[in-house]
């Protein structure tokens, strides 16, 4: 599918060669509006949870990219997603939150949409109309398609994107490490009621390419590990198994995906943790335990912060929550942020995480308050005439990752590099940014599924990749 | 002459007499203030309409003739 | 006990209350946190729960519920004392520099009193609040809303023990809470 482009995408703006990034992808609006539809229309979004709309006429108001849309459930049980927008003259047909509705209504001139986005209610069809418009063809506005992965739904405006398992790819298995319950299931986890929704005054690129696999802004944290608000009362870094484990950083190149993981040596136990709260920590102890009995080998992997192409984030371990952030302007971001347990979990324990989550993460959170402080004026500092002129630099650790890395007998799937020793690198976030620039430089998914060409797997083997 | 309706208000099994002289009864109410769910009684412009439900406009309904 | 002095009783028990907010609002806005939070009940309770938009007819669904879904606070005095050493640690960057804050306060009804005006020890009030943040440069943000407040007296001395702060916005228009409401 060919559309005009506004050429303000300079190729070089991304430069793997030298780990250097132009500030101008951050702050230019005409860069901005280039990435809405190369990026934003083009690749899969997360809209939401399947937990919030479990009954027919169930909906959920959510957003992909700047457009609001309608998360919903029809009276056949099936899933929608659909443009928050009248197709007659634009109103949005739903400004409430979240609810059940037989039908989305217009205010405007009354035209009224059912849940599965038929056009069923057109006020003086027979006179005005004289009966000849086809209704049919004024349905909401559906994605092209919607993917329910484990509980999560995924959507795209784009027919020609692969299919979301396929754009996913090798990344699979590390999704997984969010949406499987503590003790090892596929799936059982629910979102907790309330979304955290707040505006940050930055590009949404920079929390995405912290959560992408910024191991090196510690020292933002500072004052957190200082007093201490984990679960346990010690650190922020409450999980004593990350002292023991090999520590690694992630990613797919050929999907823009990536996330660090802890990786435990063979046959080395998972440490207690939570142990302020004695009733949690023994749970989480029987889960720890049924989790690495299910997992064999792989339950040694633990997850930490982690990307999903473009702006999807999951912090897997705890807290466990996965946010979006989205793009308002260049200059701005919109973040909702889900908090996920299991659903069987005991009320204490539910009650414990909820209590945890809201001081670690979301603008009350004692963690990513600092991360937007610095989110907000690295942001500001780069949009002035002289600091556009500056690259900023990604170089760290280029050229240490492997692509086939194994510890104590276990395979980790994707490009690898290990900050076990090296304490940190930007590995992960190049990969954002290369996968980014191929998306503002594509013209169709051809060119971006580039793992269906016979060349591209060739390349894949055995080799250490560079960037 | 009765006054405005307010659909928010209309309740299953109640008669509303339309602007075509038609009446019906309110069979579902999605309660969006603009449309009611509701079976023809009567329909002299129209009498093949008589029996058959529909979506009716709030700016059709001109009274409520009876509630449950 | 005639009327004429259970009113009057009534009147200074509110002037006291209200005595003691504009007391707590100057200590946080001199940034006295230390002292704040001496203010606070062992037993606190701080919260603020989220705001949905929601359909005519559903306003119990309006606000996301007490100890069962996610609040921007819920908070005990371990918790906020945290808070409070996070700021002190000089290291917060959210809040390094400091920012320049001013609580208003007004609209101060007593709604319950026990066991009686004329020897209160729990006293239930309501009020509006504006707070006022401007941080850094040009940084500015305006928060209103209403807090209901237990106030508990202990020792001759007013202490918070419960607060519940009602925040008159849907999605949160200021980059986080580093604040005290």
């Amino acid at each position: 599918m060919g559309h005009a482009r506004i050429q303000g995408y300079t190729p070089g703006m991304v430069d793997m060669n030298t780990g250097q990034i132009s500030r101008e992808i951050f702050v230019n609006e005409t860069i901005y509006q280039e990435e809405l539809e190369q990026v934003f229309a083009r690749s899969w979004l997360f809209v939401g949870h399947e937990s919030q709309i479990p009954k027919p006429g169930d909906y959920f108001v959510s957003c992909m990219g700047e457009e609001s849309v309608l998360l919903c459930r029809d009276r056949e049980e099936r899933i929608h997603v659909f443009l928050n927008s009248c197709r007659h003259r634009g109103m949005k047909v739903c400004r409430y939150d979240e609810g059940n509705t037989p039908v989305f209504t217009c205010p405007y001139h009354g035209w009224s949409y059912a849940t599965d986005g038929q056009l069923v209610g057109v006020p003086f069809f027979r006179e005005a109309y004289h009966g000849t418009l086809d209704k049919s063809k004024w349905g909401l506005v559906e994605v092209a398609q919607l993917c329910n992965y484990k509980g999560t739904i995924w959507a795209t405006w784009d027919a020609s994107a692969p299919p979301f398992l396929e754009y996913l790819g090798d990344f699979k298995v590390y999704l997984d490490l969010s949406l499987a319950t503590w003790d090892g299931q596929e799936s059982g986890t629910e979102v907790l009621g309330g979304i955290q929704k707040w505006l940050i005054p930055c590009n949404w690129k920079f929390p995405a390419e912290n959560f992408s696999g910024d191991s090196y802004h510690n020292i933002s944290h500072r004052s957190v590990d200082l007093v201490g608000i984990g679960p346990s009362g010690r650190s922020r870094r409450d999980l004593a198994e990350r002292q023991l484990a090999r520590r690694l950083h992630v990613c797919f190149p050929g999907r823009g995906h990536q996330t660090g993981v802890y990786v435990l040596p063979k046959d080395q136990p998972t440490p207690p943790s939570y142990q302020d709260s004695p009733v949690v920590s023994a749970y989480f102890q029987q889960c720890e335990a049924e989790r690495r009995r299910r997992g064999g080998e792989w339950g040694r992997v633990t997850g930490s912060p982690g990307e999903i192409f473009p702006n999807t984030a999951l912090h897997p371990r705890q807290p466990r929550t996965i946010a979006v952030w989205h793009p308002r302007g260049p200059h701005q971001t919109e973040v909702w942020r889900w908090y996920l347990v299991d659903a069987a979990a005991p009320p204490e324990v539910k009650d414990f995480l909820r209590q945890y989550y809201i001081r670690y993460s979301g603008p009350g959170g004692l963690t990513e308050q600092d991360d937007m402080e610095n989110w907000n004026y690295a942001h500001a500092a780069s949009r002035g005439t002289i600091a556009r002129r500056y690259p900023y630099t990604y170089e760290q650790g280029m050229g240490h990752e492997v692509s086939h890395f194994t510890f104590d007998g276990l395979h980790i799937p994707g490009v690898v590099l290990d900050i076990t020793d090296a304490r940190s690198s930007e590995h992960n976030l190049r990969n954002l940014y290369r996968r980014w620039a191929e998306f503002m430089e594509a013209e169709s998914w051809d060119a971006l599924a580039t793992w269906r060409h016979p060349a591209y797997a060739g390349s894949q083997n055995g080799q250490s990749r560079r960037g | 002459m009765s006054e405005m309706v307010n659909l928010m208000h209309l309740t299953p099994g109640s008669t509303i007499g339309l602007a075509n002289g038609a009446t019906a009864e309110v069979v579902s109410n999605p309660l969006d203030g603009v449309w009611v769910y509701a079976r023809y009684l009567s329909c002299p412009s129209d009498v093949a309409l008589v029996g058959t439900e529909e979506m009716i406009f709030a700016q059709d309904i001109v009274e409520v003739r009876a509630t449950p | 006990m005639t009327d004429g002095s259970e009113a009057i009783a009534r009147l200074l028990l509110k002037q006291q209350i209200e005595d003691f907010l504009y007391h707590e609002a100057e200590l946080l806005d001199e940034r006295r946190y230390e002292d704040w939070l001496a203010l606070l009940a062992a037993d606190v309770r701080y919260w603020m729960p989220m705001r949905r938009n929601v359909k005519f007819g559903e306003l119990e669904r309006e606000f996301t519920r007490a100890g069962q879904d996610i609040n921007w606070f819920d908070e005990g005095k371990d918790t906020l004392t945290r808070r409070v050493q996070q700021i002190l640690t000089g290291v917060h960057w959210a809040e390094e520099p400091l920012s320049r804050l001013c609580h208003m306060v007004s609209n101060v009804q007593l709604l319950h009193v026990t066991p009686s005006v004329m020897a209160p020890v729990e006293v239930t009030a309501k009020c509006r609040f504006l707070i006022y943040r401007n941080r850094v440069e040009t940084e500015t943000d305006l928060l209103v809303g209403k807090r209901e407040d237990v106030l508990r007296r202990v020792n001759e001395q007013w202490l918070i023990a419960q607060r519940k702060v009602i925040l008159d916005q849907n999605v949160l228009l200021t980059k986080n809470l580093t604040f005290f409401f």
